[in-house]
């Protein structure tokens, strides 16, 4: 091709210009490395004013976290009042607000009189680190090259300032994570304290309840063995309180043989000596009017043995129906065993109550035909009832959270029908507004006419508590591993733009060499530098395809191809699976039916994946790392992606505990990484497993179904109350 | 005088490149060519020790990581075959780790991707130079 000498030499004049600034922009970075991000920014400025005969560059720079918006403007030459670097800034949004990407717009130029082509860049993948908007008065700006320098030069302030801001930003995490860390290690050591001291408690008042029914046995048998040996005294006297009668067991508890007391009043051998008038009293006021005040009824009073010792008696007298002068029977037992046990009784319902009102668990019973209702002491504290109330249903319904009420009342309704066992949870509200949290666990006894609820009710309030900051923890966890993952993909996302960024400085480099000849070699130039351009594109190739990977914040549903997403992630992981020496092979499934979920929260399970597989292989020397990767759909309409490896395996024990958070077989990393993407999973409707090899290695599979239950197509949860289409 | 003769006894003496990047493969043999060295290039460490051109190179640029048999990895096995090069390693992993590694196994250089061509050629000239 003939080229005009004139022509040929401004073209290798501009061409030269150009590489030189591309290499200037270049070495940008090492310039400023290390430097903050205002650095980074002046230094550009400086740098595209002076390549590119610039009227005004600025730059804004959107808030870092905890800081105010960094804008500097450089001019050319002041013509009249400058404007603050706000005020034009502030215009530039204005005028560029409506369509950014839309470049170059022509307006009113700021400064004088005549009109300025504007060119705005974003800084960032989304350009949420903020715009550059470069102005110059001549209306070829931008030409070609321009544009390339331009958008280099914003590639190489967006990795430059990503990396400013992401060193800060680790340092930050990883103090943040460690001070969690301490924090969480120590709350969860609390919440496991708090845990075993409930367990104790609870231990302890079944213990109680248990002692309390052997107690109650104990007694029984004690009067049964008293009731065997006939150990009830039977004595009878006549009219004037003279013995008549003395039975064997009367011998025996008091001491005295019946020949011995046969005719001696009865007051004189078994009532104390201190109440003997009494007795004499009482006894003569029947004979004399007819009342009685003993009569027919069980008294409890002390007695007196032969040997002169007292104890406890219950004694019954009955008249005997005879004519004649009146006759009676008295029936003494001794009562000092019963006595005893009474007080035992008492003492373990005390106890009872203590740890009642310790474990915050407190009792009742229902009789379901009547409707009775008792409770114990605790639980009228635990629903600040006044301890006198009756308790109702009613009065219960007024301290049940409204919105619990009718799960409630379903609840009373069914154990009324079904008669079973009761298990529910549910909330109080107290009257000053405070919420607490119970549990209800109810046993049925009896039949028919006699059934019975027995149960407990426990305070969960603070279980629930600490729970409740147990899954906020969690989040928050996840969240850092979210960041941390994106901390290692840095490293892959520099070099996937190194490779670019190579062939661009050498072919520039050559280029330069090339027109520097003499005479130049014109036509080698022009390769070189189509190359140079070629180059360029494939870097903000690599930026664009990392943008849709990672621009997405918030969660998203979409039908989604997954075997295009696990192209992507492969696509993205190559070269730090290269690395690690692993061949990987892909077995994906053709007419894979779509899923519906968020993209890029699968694309990190996948990720996830393959890095643990290949960092399951590091150590694997003997044999081929190989790494299987696969999509297919099994029967129940759900699709399933597996990754197969042959590294060092996990015992088969093990298989449950890889995904608990902090699990980890490798000296590096949280172990996080599979908690989280089994979340990712089941918030799909899916689930996570892992299986050993046949051979050597584990396989870890998801599947996630088509059309996952709950999820309409576009993303909203659907109804459960029937339509009218279901009725018809 | 002298160094211009051994500048002489050096020129288009054959520079072998091997990086499964096609952007450096497109674009090294030029600069090279550029310098006034022969250069060529080959896209995997098993086709620079297929050719025929194992015995004429005089320096290898060598990139580190590569599918398949790796950078150092073709530095042992060149060793083993007793064939040792000067090796420029090129690399476009920032990992601090590689650098000293290949450098004790006997490599004259690690340089970053992209590099300068006057960080090449320095890199070139060592190699070149008498031990």
């Amino acid at each position: 091709m003939e080229v005009e000498p004139e022509l040929a030499s401004v073209e290798v004049k501009h061409l030269q210009r150009c590489i030189n600034d591309l290499i200037s922009l270049l070495a940008l970075p090492a310039i400023w490395s290390g430097g903050d991000p205002s650095q980074v920014l002046h230094t550009l400025l400086d740098a595209l004013m002076r390549m590119l005969h610039l009227d005004l560059v600025s730059v804004r720079l959107t808030d870092p976290v905890g800081m105010a918006p960094v804008e500097i403007v450089r001019l050319a030459e002041l013509r009249g009042p400058m404007p603050s670097a706000h005020e034009i800034c502030e215009a530039f949004s204005q005028s560029l607000k409506n369509d950014s990407r839309k470049w170059p717009p022509l307006l009113q130029n700021l400064m004088g009189e005549g009109e300025v082509s504007i060119v705005s860049l974003p800084l960032g993948l989304q350009g949420e680190l903020g715009v550059i908007v470069a102005a110059a008065e001549r209306t070829d700006f931008p030409r070609q090259t321009e544009a390339l320098l331009l958008s280099v030069a914003a590639n190489q302030a967006s990795i430059g300032l990503q990396e400013a801001r992401l060193l800060s930003h680790q340092k930050r995490v990883a103090s943040e994570l460690d001070q969690r860390v301490v924090q969480r290690t120590a709350e969860l050591a609390t919440a496991n304290e708090d845990l075993k001291k409930e367990l104790a408690e609870r231990r302890l008042v079944e213990e109680r309840l248990g002692q309390e029914e052997t107690e109650l046995k104990r007694s029984e048998v004690r009067k049964a063995a008293i009731v065997d040996s006939a150990l009830d005294c039977i004595v009878t006297i006549d009219h004037e309180g003279c013995i008549t009668e003395f039975n064997p067991a009367a011998e025996r508890t008091f001491g005295y043989r019946r020949d011995e007391v046969l005719g001696k009043h009865l007051a004189d051998v078994v009532i104390p000596p201190s109440l003997r008038e009494k007795h004499r009293q009482g006894f003569a006021r029947y004979l004399g009017t007819g009342e009685a005040r003993v009569l027919g009824k069980r008294i409890e009073m002390t007695a007196v043995r032969a040997d002169g010792s007292e104890f406890p008696v219950e004694l019954a007298i009955t008249r005997i129906p005879l004519e004649g002068p009146p006759s009676f029977t008295g029936y003494l037992r001794d009562i000092t065993e019963r006595n005893r046990a009474r007080q035992e009784l008492r003492r373990s319902q005390a106890f009872l109550a203590e740890a009642q009102h310790l474990s915050r668990i407190g009792s009742f019973s229902w009789r379901v035909p009547t409707d009775e209702i008792a409770w114990s002491e605790q639980l009228y504290r635990i629903f600040q009832i006044d301890r006198d109330a009756q308790v109702t249903f009613e009065l219960i319904g007024t301290r049940i959270h409204p919105e619990d009420l009718s799960l409630f009342q379903e609840h009373i309704e069914r154990s009324r029908r079904e008669r079973s066992d009761v298990q529910l949870e549910f909330r109080l509200q107290m009257p000053d507004g405070a919420v607490k949290y119970v549990h209800v666990a109810a046993h049925i006894r009896g039949d028919h006419g006699q059934l019975e609820y027995i149960g407990a009710v426990q305070d969960v309030t603070e279980r629930r508590a600490s729970e409740a900051a147990l899954s906020k923890a969690r989040s928050e966890l996840s969240q850092v591993a979210r960041v941390t993952s994106l901390g290692v993909l840095t490293a892959s996302i520099a070099h996937e733009v190194n490779q670019p960024l190579s062939g661009i400085v050498t072919n520039a480099s050559t280029c330069l060499r090339m027109l520097a000849a003499n005479p130049p070699n014109v036509e080698g130039a022009r390769e070189t530098a189509q190359r140079t351009i070629r180059d360029g594109n494939r870097a903000s190739e690599v930026i664009t395809r990392l943008r849709a990977l990672f621009s997405k914040k918030s969660v998203t549903i979409q039908s989604i191809d997954l075997n295009e997403a696990t192209r992507e992630v492969i696509a993205l992981s190559l070269s730090e699976l290269q690395r690690s020496r692993v061949i990987l092979r892909q077995e994906l499934a053709h007419d894979l039916p779509l899923v519906t979920g968020d993209r890029v929260q699968l694309q990190q399970v996948i990720l996830n994946l393959l890095r643990n597989a290949s960092d399951a292989m590091s150590t694997i020397d003997d044999r081929p790392r190989d790494l299987l990767i696969r999509t297919d759909t099994d029967d129940n309409d759900r699709v399933r992606l597996s990754v197969r490896d042959v590294g060092i395996g996990f015992e088969r024990q093990a298989a449950d505990r890889l995904f608990e958070a902090f699990y980890t077989t490798k000296n590096e990393g949280m172990g996080i990484g599979l908690s989280v993407s089994r979340s990712i999973i089941e918030r799909h409707y899916g689930r996570l497993w892992a299986t050993p090899n046949e051979g050597p290695g584990v396989t870890f599979s998801f599947s996630i179904p088509c059309r996952p239950e709950g999820l309409t197509s576009d993303g909203t949860r659907s109804s459960r109350v029937p339509s009218v289409s279901d009725a018809a | 005088m002298e160094l211009r003769q051994e500048r002489r006894a050096i020129e288009r003496s054959l520079i072998s490149v091997v990086d499964d990047d096609e952007s450096v493969r497109e674009s090294l043999p030029d600069l090279l060519g550029e310098f006034g060295f022969a250069a060529r290039a080959f896209s995997s460490a098993e086709e620079f020790l297929a050719s025929d051109c194992v015995g004429q190179t005089r320096c290898l640029i060598l990139d580190v990581v590569m599918p398949g048999m790796s950078g150092p990895e073709l530095q042992r096995e060149l060793k083993l075959l007793r064939r040792e090069l000067p090796i420029v390693f090129i690399t476009a992993q920032r990992e601090e780790a590689v650098h000293p590694q290949v450098l004790e196994q006997g490599g004259i250089e690690c340089l970053f991707k992209p590099f300068s061509d006057t960080a090449l050629l320095e890199a070139i000239n060592s190699a070149f130079r008498p031990k």
